[in-house]
């Protein structure tokens, strides 16, 4: 073997000096620009905004009817029988009204973020430059809660802003500072980033676009739809349903509550405590695992 | 300076990478030389901090790599070609990758510039051939400037023209001394760009030494003959442990022995020897000699496996990861 090793150039360490390494902020900054690079992204996000948008704009006009009809004493008596809300009450709803779609698009697209960094390779190019495993998931983790509640916030609020001279036309307007209508608001941008960190964790630990997708929405919309049908009589399983993720995230968005359910704060524990666990479960294996 | 120590990788049962252990010194090209699957890129992996080692321990300049402030600019590396995401355009790739450590957009530039992807760094990396996709491999290589430069099978893909961009490149870094380890299975390609080889098989090291020296240490004279009457002539060359190979009716092929003594003896028999030709080994063929031992030293355990010495036997998983 031969022995000699020819020094290196000097020239090389100062600039080391001028330009420190990896800071959480670039990385944040990497992966914003990931974010915005890929334009199915940009799609993604901003076709979330113009349907929760549009599904609070066609509920509040659709409540209007509901109201015309409630004016009429008779027909108000016939249907309250029946169990239909008051129009006031739900109107309340109406600015985060578009919340499941959200959910579907938003953890979709957690899911595609994290999992099509393993199906294309880049997630090596990622891990290469950042090798601290954990730092690298939790820049992308936050940038996508940023903007998952960016977008719920952002269309509750727009949503707010068009529903109102729609509900204007049947006295059903109302402000800003009604009853949780400020909450609910907030907490459209909040569910939507927690279940984001739901999603994008269930991705980590799956790394597959296409089978974390079907996880996390299987458990975010359709677990409650199955519960909802095969546990009805059981005390149990109605009590368990309490602790799902979905429900947490309605009790989040509730303008009111009712007897015996889980307030707002209670609900984000719920759903915040879900998102939690499965980010701590994807942090740990993916520093132990392979990449 | 890469290090490795003991450094293993199992799967299961198999042994990937088996403790092996080398120095990959500042200053010049040292070739990663072995057949598929014998390891080479699940070493590299584990030089980059990708895969955790079974056993034993790797570091560059000095340190693990993922213990590093600014890796980047300790060490590039090409791994595979298309560690990109292929929606994402080639010069937002590497904006994105350099953003992590700072890296200004001018750099990006430059390195585009350097490996020639000026007219398609805007388009979509799906659409590149395997080419410009190694090429924007070796461009996020070398974005942090960086002292160790490891390349994976960087000429896989790459035309002529590209294969002399990438060994005048690759002899450029070396000179300016810095650390460059590049792997392959061409052992032509090797001859002409590496200074140094480390020859892997079944994840053993088989070889560590100047390549001048593989050469010369593997190497019997063998020796070209054009002779009128090729079986009196071997016959009387029997006795000195020869091997020889008749390729024509009056071509034969003598290894073993020197061509001075071959043309003793034959003018002792009385034969007539129109050409007579020493033949220079080739790396290939050194390379050939020092893989086969390997193999079939292996296939004592391997009762399965069939005993002429075949580079497709090790599974295709160990290779593709």
């Amino acid at each position: 073997m031969a022995t000699s090793t020819p020094q290196a150039p000097a020239r090389q360490r100062p600039r080391q000096e001028q330009l420190p390494g990896v800071t959480f902020g670039r990385v944040l900054k990497s992966e914003w620009i990931k974010v915005t690079t890929v334009p199915s992204t940009v799609i993604l996000i901003v076709t979330t905004i113009v349907v929760m948008v549009g599904i609070a704009a066609l509920l509040a006009w659709q409540t209007t009817f509901l109201f015309d009809a409630q004016s009429n004493p008779d027909m108000a008596a016939q249907m309250q029988a029946q169990g239909a809300p008051d129009a006031a009450e739900i109107s309340r709803d109406i600015p985060g009204s578009g919340l499941i779609f959200g959910q579907l698009l938003m953890a979709s697209l957690a899911v595609v973020l994290i999992a099509s960094e393993w199906g294309t390779g880049m997630i090596r190019s990622t891990m290469v430059a950042v090798p601290n495993r954990t730092s690298a998931l939790l820049a992308k983790q936050l940038i996508m809660a940023a903007v998952s509640f960016l977008v719920g916030a952002g269309s509750a609020l727009i949503g707010y802003v068009v529903a109102q001279p729609i509900l204007d036309t049947a006295e059903l307007g109302f402000s800003l500072d009604a009853d949780g209508a400020l909450l609910h608001i907030i907490n459209t941008g909040s569910v939507l980033a927690l279940v984001s960190v739901f999603a994008m964790s269930v991705g980590t630990l799956i790394r597959n676009t296409a089978g974390g997708v079907v996880t996390s929405i299987g458990v975010l919309l359709v677990l409650p739809i199955l519960v909802a049908i095969f546990g009805g009589g059981t005390e149990w399983v109605a009590d368990a349903a309490r602790f799902l993720p979905s429900s947490g995230g309605e009790q989040m968005v509730a303008t009111t509550i009712q007897d015996g359910d889980l307030n707002q704060w209670q609900g984000s524990l719920v759903l915040g405590g879900w998102a939690l666990v499965l980010l701590a479960a994807s942090l740990l294996v993916t520093k132990k695992r392979d990449i | 300076m890469i290090e490795a120590q003991a450094l293993s990788k199992r799967y299961g049962a198999k042994a990937a990478v088996d403790s092996v252990s080398f120095t990959v010194h500042p200053g010049k090209v040292t070739g990663f030389l072995g057949p598929n699957g014998a390891g080479k890129s699940t070493t590299m992996r584990m030089i980059m901090g990708l895969d955790n080692p079974s056993g034993g321990r790797v570091t560059v300049n000095g340190r693990p790599y993922a213990q590093h402030r600014a890796p980047l600019r300790e060490v590039g590396a090409l791994l595979d070609a298309k560690a990109v995401h292929t929606k994402r355009s080639a010069y937002n790739h590497l904006r994105a990758m350099a953003a992590t450590h700072g890296i200004p957009d001018s750099r990006v530039r430059e390195v585009i510039e350097l490996t020639g992807l000026g007219s398609v760094a805007k388009k979509r990396v799906g659409g590149f051939s395997l080419g410009m996709g190694q090429r924007l491999g070796i461009a996020a290589a070398l974005l942090g400037d960086p002292h160790t430069v490891i390349l994976d099978e960087p000429v896989n893909g790459l035309d002529p023209e590209g294969v002399q961009w990438v060994r005048h490149l690759a002899n450029g870094l070396a000179s300016e001394g810095r650390t460059v380890f590049l792997s392959s299975h061409l052992m032509s390609e090797m001859a002409l760009t590496a200074d140094h080889l480390i020859v892997i098989g079944r994840g053993r090291i088989i070889a560590d030494a100047p390549i001048q020296s593989i050469i010369d240490g593997q190497g019997k004279a063998r020796v070209r003959v054009r002779v009128d009457r090729p079986q009196d002539l071997l016959g009387s060359l029997a006795g000195e442990g020869v091997t020889s190979q008749v390729l024509e009716p009056e071509l034969v092929e003598i290894t073993g022995v020197e061509p001075r003594r071959i043309a003793e003896v034959a003018l002792r028999e009385r034969v007539l020897v129109y050409e007579l030709t020493p033949l220079q080994v080739s790396l290939e063929d050194a390379y050939m000699q020092l893989t086969q031992t390997e193999v079939e030293y292996q296939s004592h355990d391997l009762p399965l496996t069939p005993a002429t010495p075949d580079m497709q036997q090790v599974p295709a998983h160990m290779e593709g990861r």
